[in-house]
């Protein structure tokens, strides 16, 4: 049976259950109890509240923007969530956006993990894991390439 | 807001199930040990607020502030495209 809910942004949502997932401890400052993954398309998905139609975020999976992302669960989130990085089934990091995509960035440092069906936001302890990574960059950005200056001899 | 002194090594019980033990002071450093159920959230202020910030400003995004895909993905295109 299809999860159906109300979204400010998007309006009557039906998300299939599979996609809509409990969140135990909610997200840090947010809270929320249930939440469904919607697709947005080029990899964007949104961690949409199936409870309150404004809260929504969008997230990605780290691994396609972030390719040396990696992810050690702190201590004591280990011991509250009670598993760790190694049974993690699927993993998702929070974007903060912009007008300016170049301004746009994502929180390496608190992802979004999957585990058995549920969602929990954890801390990273691997460094570095900023909490405000660019998402993207100028794509032909012109470098200067560091020519080996005769005058440094 | 309770205040206490205590002196390392003795403990704080808070409700029926959470201790919080002071391991010892080294100059303006006091190191706590705290032990809480699983399931009881226990974070470092800063980075609690830290992490409490940006869900906030994630959650007030505008669906036209995301790129429809990301720049490189034209030989990873695998036909969908949003509008």
């Amino acid at each position: 049976m299809p999860v159906k809910f109300q979204s400010l942004r998007f309006g009557a949502v039906e998300a299939p259950e599979e996609d809509v997932l409990d969140f135990p401890f909610g997200l840090v400052g947010l809270g929320g109890n249930r939440y469904a993954i919607l697709e947005h398309g080029g990899g964007f998905y949104w961690l949409h509240s199936v409870e309150d139609p404004a809260l929504a975020l969008p997230i990605v999976r780290p691994a396609v923007y972030f390719p040396d992302f990696a992810l050690e669960i702190s201590p004591t989130d280990r011991e509250r969530v009670g598993f760790t990085e190694q049974d993690v089934a699927d993993l998702f990091v929070t974007v903060r956006a912009a007008p300016d995509p170049l301004e746009t960035t994502a929180n390496l440092r608190a992802p979004i993990v999957i585990h058995e069906g549920k969602g929990y936001q954890v801390l990273n302890d691997h460094e570095p894991a900023p909490l405000r990574a660019p998402l993207f960059e100028l794509a032909e950005q012109p470098r200067e390439q560091p020519v080996p200056s005769a005058d440094a001899a | 807001m309770l205040i206490l002194t205590r002196r390392p090594g003795e403990r704080v019980v808070i409700g029926e199930d959470i201790l919080v033990t002071v391991m010892g002071v080294s100059g303006h450093t006091v190191r706590l040990g705290i032990d809480a159920p699983a399931g009881v959230s226990i974070y470092r202020e800063e980075i609690w607020m830290a992490v409490q910030e940006e869900n906030r400003a994630a959650a007030a995004a505008d669906p036209a502030e995301l790129p429809s895909g990301p720049p490189q993905a034209a030989s990873e295109q695998d036909g969908e495209t949003s509008a």
